[in-house]
């Protein structure tokens, strides 16, 4: 009995242990942003300030609470979170609740119909020998055309075709996040030893069996790491595809709205909002891992 | 049952290197008898592994015959007549020991897997680990868990290649031990490949000795112990016998010069 205080007293020493670094670094980016945002904002500040007469109380005042800066402070981002996170209701174009859902919705459809598409093609390219020659450098090659210069591409040939909305930006957030899990499966379906798999040929197991009772289960670690690269780009792709068509509704339409109105406060608002979302959907990915590899016995 | 278990004729393996061809079995005769625990002993390269491989249709012989159970090597895999031990316990991570053991049954889709499972655990005294997870056992129960694997779906013939190569030498006794009792239980024919003089020689009722360069049969001793057999026998002098003959037979095939 008298080991189980000891192991309670064990886990809070550690937490201690990653809040410290983790804080000093944040209150670190925090100052050095501050100060920045003096020089950087002087452009539009300057004359205010020396208007004022100068000194470092105005200098600071007018630095930091301008309505149109060049880069915002972040208590104004903050502010700006606030307010469209919770003062507007969430259904609101207003909110940014709304345009997070709204680019979080193609994301995780893109994000599905990418892995699967990935996985697909992971299997295919382990089974089948001369696809992995012939079907691998178009993969690589997709991956090397920049997504902003297809996105309207596809947008508009989708639209032509009467697909608009959710459909086409999750596919091309397909496109993006397919290719990290196709790599990623590859590796892992051909992970397993080569004794485990002469043990299947001794059983003369079909490669099916194979498949699903040792290829599939030797890959899942691989599988989720490829997974939390995928749901970060997914929403890259998300957010690339509301910039060309002139989206009215998402992340990617708040930072264009903002960057037509000089709205940079709102524009940082809106990417704080979809790096919370990406955070958030990574954190989840984990939380997945996490479980999964607990219920395949893998050794804590 | 009429005729050898294993019947190998004029057998020999030739692997294709980029500078020269490497003769890996050059003409091994061979015959293994129902209930027999033949050992193939010898130094590394000399095609010990290669030979039970080629048993275990594993690998191809390039000339020669070779019969298991009166069919090709091939026929006798797909009929799945044989339980294969590797050198390592070759288990699946993510599978406790008890579907670790009861993975061949599902993929032949046998039934009664759980008391055959259960049996076969009793068999290699792991009854109770059921729920374990490989990475929570030792190395020579990981080894015993493989062992309870090759024998789950009940083949008559057993193929172990150096099971216990990389156990220890108290725990490779112990296995030893329990290896022939199990044997004597099972009437199974097993065929065992070893570097360890003494293992072959407590072990088998035939010992190969083998030669490297090329891989080669140098002789085949057979012995009389008792099947119920204790380690102590190691020190009388008919063990010592064999062993002797053994280590000239390996000395012959000028095994230890290189």
């Amino acid at each position: 009995m008298s080991a189980a205080p000891a192991i309670a007293a064990k886990a809070p020493a550690r937490a201690e242990g990653h809040a410290l670094p983790v804080a000093v670094v944040c209150l670190a980016i925090l100052v050095l942003w501050y100060i920045a945002a003096i020089p950087m904002n002087w452009v539009v500040t300057g004359p205010k300030i020396e208007a004022a007469g100068g000194g470092l109380a105005n200098t600071l005042a007018f630095s930091w609470n301008e309505a149109r800066p060049v880069i915002p402070a972040p208590h104004q981002i903050a502010l700006e979170l606030w307010k469209s996170v919770f003062g507007a209701k969430p259904w609101m174009p207003k909110s940014l609740i709304y345009h997070g859902w709204v680019t979080l919705s193609s994301t995780l459809l893109g994000f599905l119909l990418g892995s699967l598409l990935g996985i697909v093609l992971a299997i295919a390219i382990v089974h089948v020998k001369f696809l992995s020659k012939s079907l691998m450098p178009w993969i690589i090659a997709s991956q090397t055309i920049p997504i902003l210069a297809i996105a309207p591409m596809v947008i508009v040939v989708l639209g032509s075709l009467g697909f608009t909305g959710l459909l086409p930006k999750s596919l091309i957030s397909m496109y993006l996040c397919f290719f990290p899990v196709t790599i990623g499966m590859v590796k892992g379906l051909t992970s397993p030893e080569t004794m485990q798999l002469d043990l299947m040929r001794t059983y003369n197991a079909s490669s099916a069996q194979v498949l699903w009772k040792l290829r599939f289960p030797a890959a899942v670690p691989f599988l989720f790491t490829s997974l939390k690269v995928a749901v970060a780009i997914a929403l890259t792709g998300a957010i690339v595809g509301e910039l060309p068509t002139g989206a009215i509704a998402g992340i990617g339409a708040r930072l264009l709205q903002g960057s037509y109105y000089g709205q940079t406060v709102q524009i940082w608002a809106a990417l704080f909002m979809g790096s919370f979302i990406a955070a958030g959907l990574v954190w989840l990915v984990g939380v997945a891992e996490r479980f999964t590899l607990k219920r395949m016995g893998v050794r804590p | 049952m009429a005729g050898p278990v294993i019947s190998a004729r004029e057998l020999s393996l030739v692997f294709q290197t980029a500078d020269a061809p490497v003769y890996a079995l050059s003409k091994v005769n061979l015959e293994v008898e129902e209930g027999d625990f033949v050992s193939f002993i010898g130094p590394s390269g000399c095609g010990k592994t290669t030979l039970l491989r080629v048993i275990a249709d594993l690998e191809q012989a390039t000339s020669g015959t070779i019969t298991v159970n009166g069919m090709s090597p091939q026929e006798a895999r797909l009929k799945r007549a044989y339980g294969y031990v590797f050198q390592a316990p070759a288990l699946y991570p993510w599978r406790t020991v008890e579907r670790n053991v009861g993975l061949p049954l599902e993929i032949m889709g046998l039934d009664n897997a759980a008391e055959r499972v259960a049996r076969n655990l009793d068999l290699v005294n792991l009854k109770g680990f059921e729920k374990k997870y490989p990475w929570q056992l030792s190395g020579g129960m990981q080894q015993r868990v493989s062992i309870a694997r090759a024998l789950a779906f009940d083949p008559k013939l057993l193929l172990m290649d150096e099971p216990f190569g990389a156990l220890d030498e108290i725990v490779r006794d112990k296995l030893n031990q329990q290896l022939l009792e199990l044997w004597g239980r099972t009437k199974k024919t097993v065929v065992f490949v070893t570097h360890s003089i003494p293992e072959a020689v407590f072990l088998s009722t035939k010992i190969v000795v083998m030669s490297p360069r090329p891989g080669r049969i140098i002789d085949v001793i057979k012995t009389d112990f008792p099947r119920d057999r204790a380690l102590d026998i190691r020190e009388t002098p008919e063990f010592l016998a064999v062993a002797h003959r053994v280590r000239e037979g390996l000395k012959a095939g000028h095994s230890y010069e290189d």
